[in-house]
């Protein structure tokens, strides 16, 4: 109704013309002769009014200006609305942020619906001919590759640091679209000596200087010329708020790159993968894929989305985490629900105050459908004003998110935006906050001064049974938060497998250009090794490719037994090593010895753990066995069984693992790690090591930490479980414990009167108190054995975020979760307690 | 609402002799009652409480459209005129008419 609307606006024109006609009507019947009709005006005029409809708006108006009102004359009820609905809203808003952000957000490109990645043969990277065939092909708008977990020697001039960097190819910027903060990004007739910088490393290291953009920076012991700066909320193609300090084109041949392409305009995800197919057909016989164990490129080929959830449904590993934010959400959702059943509270005991007024109203011919607008008026600008104190801490949270440092080999950075997705699910709360709090207590308010029951308000059976709810939603939210907390301790007394205390880790990265040769890089692998072992205080060194918790590498294959001729499929983790390594990292040796120097050149010795060997090997000894990957060449014999170690995660099953010989691995990567156990507190040998790696070669980046400090890694996410939902396990209880208080004072102040007469008849104060605890011990029971009825099943699905050996059902968890609660309980209660004990008799007698 | 000696008006109705009157081009609210005066023989006499009520419905019902002009002795006044939608209301509203008149003098010509 357009013109109702603008009807609204021209009210007081309106009301004139009405006047005015008829004014014009009276002259024209006096002049005519006519006697000047008895009509009413006022009543013409209502009845203009009410055919315009201008009523509604009106009365709501008229609503929210009383609600307003009579809302600041309590402000004790206000104050207690806003915290508990700040609160409630704001975490929820908040993990709703972390969660859309993490997982569903949208990487800084133009038009990312048509970007897409592509996986050919099932590898997640390709090589850079690969890259150029698909580009040269035709078949996309554009093709780029990046490698994103390359790491850049940067010397400051004082140190050389390690930074993570993205390698591309040069057209990467220009087809993607990607803005700008300052400067240009990389185009594709740049030299190779170029760079773009990410916004937090820029701010942190160069002190956020703008007359940067041009000027060099040292790279690879090479000088690279700084062409652009990435905007502050920039998101990385890779997602998940992976956030890289550099991007320099690639520069060595072999580097390995993730493909993503654009789509021309109306091409769909179904014809990019049949032309993609087509296309990875002409590859396998143009260009096939030599290495061995590998797939055809056109078998198993994938297409997918950079951006919501069509990305994470390709990708297993994140559909934990989605769950997790899910389950955090339906926790942080029932803490919602604990604060509004509080404000309900408030607001019905708030209710039966107000029956004169609402009996007034309803005498002077208000119908209920008013009286129920008018209520739940007020209760919605109770949640519009604690959405808005939810949004303010939801910037404090998002504030506090950006400035988290995690203990992560890889940066990631979230950048929590209030976007519309995150308001439209603030309005939403805010509206189910509204008939959460208001519905009930409006509905009975009226219910109250339409029929008045002439029965006292003693019972408040209502607000009790509102109180157990909330006491059973928060026994469920704490059990949940135990379990968390139970699970960190757990996973603190888990051992990895080896030693931890003893040990000294340094992260290497070799200048690539200068190490290109295989033999160069055992050189340099032998000289530090024999250098570190010569410090006082260290006991061993070795060198390995891999360290648990800082990075893992899976590979699978079908295995082919030479001595009975079976194949089997089998997957483990792999590492390369010196000999030293298990005698540093104290991981023992079951069975056989380490890699000994110039043994057995038939065959590659190879270290296998107890559930490789268990898995794979027990049909016969598993010592001295030759197998064969694939097509290689040179068969591979077991030398010696180890035992088991985590390879990145605290809680996983036993994996089986594969280790190789250092030295005699072709070698293709510049980065290594070197392990040093010392027999001095590890912390004090730091600068040794520190000093001697740098002597080996003073142009590699350097990361030297103790063992137990790098590996953080691993208890993250049981860390940050524990965190978010002990803590919303906390808050939870403090909720449910303020509105066990809230009913009870109010049952007391109820009962003034009964008390005043039982303690005039002799009853004991004591007694009176413990009338009252019993009252409430009894709400605490019922309310304690809902929630653990509903808690022992709701928890079992925790199973999967939790180390093995943890059962969800474990009764401990449960029994300790009832004793807080309990005495919680009867903290809350012994208030109030206190107080009926004091009434005193005469000035109660005198209440009414 | 009517005086006592004339006879009152359905609602309906009164819409009918308001379109009625507005066919030949639009007139202000004093003259369409002196119109269903006169053209009644001064049987009916509408009065400007139950004619304005009735003429701002047909308003809101697109039914008429309002303008202000001037008047035969040069006085502001609003003038209403008919719309196609009036015209198509006025044909129905004249049917059920017929209908009701034909429907009570079939009744009252026979016994029960």
């Amino acid at each position: 109704m357009p013109s109702l609307l603008l009807k609204l606006f021209r009210r007081r024109t309106m009301e004139r013309d009405v006047e005015a006609e008829l004014a014009f009507h009276r002259d024209m019947a006096a002049a005519h002769g006519n006697p000047i009709p008895i009509g009413n005006t006022t009543v013409l005029q209502e009845q203009a009014r009410d055919l315009w409809r201008f009523a509604f708006v009106e009365n709501l108006w008229r609503d929210i200006v009383y609600g307003a009102r009579s809302l600041c004359r309590s402000p004790a009820l206000v104050v207690t609305a806003l915290l508990s609905l700040g609160l409630g809203i704001g975490i929820n808003t908040g993990i709703f942020s972390m969660a859309t952000e993490f997982l569903l957000s949208e990487p800084s490109v133009t038009d990312a619906r048509t970007v897409v990645s592509i996986r050919l043969a099932g590898n997640s990277h390709a090589s850079k001919e690969v890259v150029e065939f698909v580009r040269a092909s035709g078949f996309f708008a554009d093709v780029v590759g990046e490698n994103e977990e390359a790491l850049v020697n940067w010397n400051d001039g004082a140190e050389t640091r390690q930074v993570s960097t993205v390698l591309l190819t040069k057209n990467y910027f220009a087809a993607l679209g990607i803005p700008m903060a300052l400067g240009r990004g990389i185009l594709p007739q740049d030299p190779d000596e170029v760079a773009v910088l990410g916004d937090h490393f820029w701010r942190s290291r160069l002190h956020g200087d703008p007359s940067v953009v041009g000027r060099a920076i040292h790279l690879n012991g090479r000088s690279y010329t700084v062409v652009g700066i990435l905007p502050k909320d920039f998101r990385s193609l890779i997602g998940f708020g992976y956030s890289p300090d550099l991007f320099v084109p690639r520069y060595l041949d072999d580097t390995i790159l993730a493909i993503y392409a654009r789509l021309k305009p109306g091409m769909t995800l179904g014809q990019a993968r049949a032309g993609l197919v087509a296309v990875a057909k002409r590859l396998d016989k143009e260009m096939p894929n030599t290495l061995p164990e590998s797939n055809r490129y056109a078998d198993n080929i994938q297409v997918s989305a950079v951006g919501g959830f069509d990305r994470i449904k390709s990708e297993t590993e994140m559909q934990t985490v989605g769950l997790f934010f899910a389950m955090l959400l339906v926790v942080v959702g029932l803490v919602l629900i604990i604060a509004c059943v509080n404000v309900a509270s408030l607001l019905l005991a708030r209710g039966s105050a107000r029956r004169q007024e609402l009996a007034i109203r309803v005498s002077l011919g208000a119908g209920r459908g008013r009286l129920v607008q008018q209520l739940l008026v007020e209760t919605a600008l109770l949640s519009l004003a604690g959405v808005a104190c939810g949004l303010l801490l939801r910037e404090a949270m998002a504030s506090a998110v950006e400035e988290l440092q995690l203990p992560l080999p890889i940066p990631i950075r979230l950048h929590l935006t209030l976007d519309w997705r995150v308001t439209l699910y603030a309005i939403l709360l805010a509206a189910f906050a509204t008939l959460v709090c208001g519905l009930l207590p409006a509905w009975r308010s009226v219910r109250q001064s339409i029929a008045p029951s002439l029965r006292r308000e003693g019972r408040m059976r209502l607000q009790r049974a509102l109180v157990v709810a909330q006491l059973a939603l928060s026994l469920v939210v704490l059990t949940a938060g135990f379990l968390f907390l139970r699970n960190l301790w757990r996973s603190n007394a888990i051992s990895p497998g080896f030693d931890v205390r003893h040990t000294i880790y340094a992260d290497v990265n070799l200048p690539p250009q200068a190490y290109k040769d295989v033999a160069r890089k055992r050189a340099y692998v032998t000289a530090a090794l024999r250098e570190l072992a010569a410090l006082p205080g260290i006991e061993s060194a070795a060198a390995a490719r891999v360290v648990p918790f800082n990075g893992g590498t899976r590979f699978g294959g079908s295995m082919k037994l030479l001595d009975t001729g079976k194949t089997l499929p089998t997957f483990y983790y792999w590492n390369a090593v010196s000999p030293d390594y298990f005698r540093v990292m104290d991981i023992p040796i079951h069975r056989g010895h380490t890699f000994q120097a110039g043994a057995d050149s038939g065959a590659h010795p190879v270290i296998v753990n107890r559930t490789f060997a268990q898995r794979y090997l027990a049909d016969r000894d598993p010592l001295g066995r030759l197998f064969r990957y694939g097509e290689d060449r040179v068969p591979y014999r077991v030398v010696g069984i180890v035992d088991p170690t985590k390879n990145l995660s605290i809680g996983e099953e036993p994996q089986p693992q594969l280790y190789e010989d250092l030295s005699r691995i072709d070698n293709d990567r510049t980065r290594l790690e070197f392990v040093v156990r010392s027999s001095t507190p590890p912390a004090t040998e730091l600068r040794a090591v520190r000093a001697t790696l740098r002597r080996a070669e003073p142009d590699a980046g350097l990361e030297v930490a103790t063992l137990y400090s790098s590996i953080g890694l691993a208890f993250l996410p049981s860390q940050v479980g524990a965190a978010l939902l002990g803590g919303v396990g906390v808050l939870g209880l403090l909720l449910a414990t303020i509105g066990l208080y809230g009913v009870m004072v109010y049952s007391v102040s109820c009962r003034t009167r009964e008390i005043g007469v039982r303690l005039a008849l002799g009853a004991n104060r004591r007694h009176v108190a413990f009338m009252v605890l019993a009252g409430a011990a009894r709400l605490i029971l019922i309310g304690s054995a809902a929630g653990l009825l509903c808690a022992f099943f709701l928890v079992k699905p925790l199973a999967m975020f939790l180390v093995p050996g943890l059962r969800p059902s474990d009764p401990a968890s449960f029994v300790a979760v009832a004793l807080l609660m309990a005495i919680t309980g009867f903290a809350a209660a012994w208030g109030p307690a206190r107080r009926a004990s004091a009434v005193d008799p005469m000035t109660s007698l005198r209440h009414e | 609402m009517a005086k006592s000696d004339s006879p009152m008006l359905l609602q309906g109705t009164l819409d009918l002799l308001i379109l009625h009157a507005l066919q030949r081009g639009p007139l202000h609210g004093y003259s369409i009652a002196q119109t269903i005066h006169l053209l009644s023989d001064q049987a009916l006499k509408v009065e400007e409480g139950s004619l304005y009520p009735a003429l701002y419905r047909l308003e809101l019902d697109r039914a008429i459209a309002a303008h202000w002009g001037v008047s035969e002795n040069n006085r502001k006044a609003k003038f209403y005129e008919i719309t196609k939608r009036g015209k198509n209301l006025l044909a129905a509203e004249q049917e059920t008419w017929n209908r009701l008149s034909l429907g009570v003098q079939r009744v009252l010509a026979r016994q029960p």
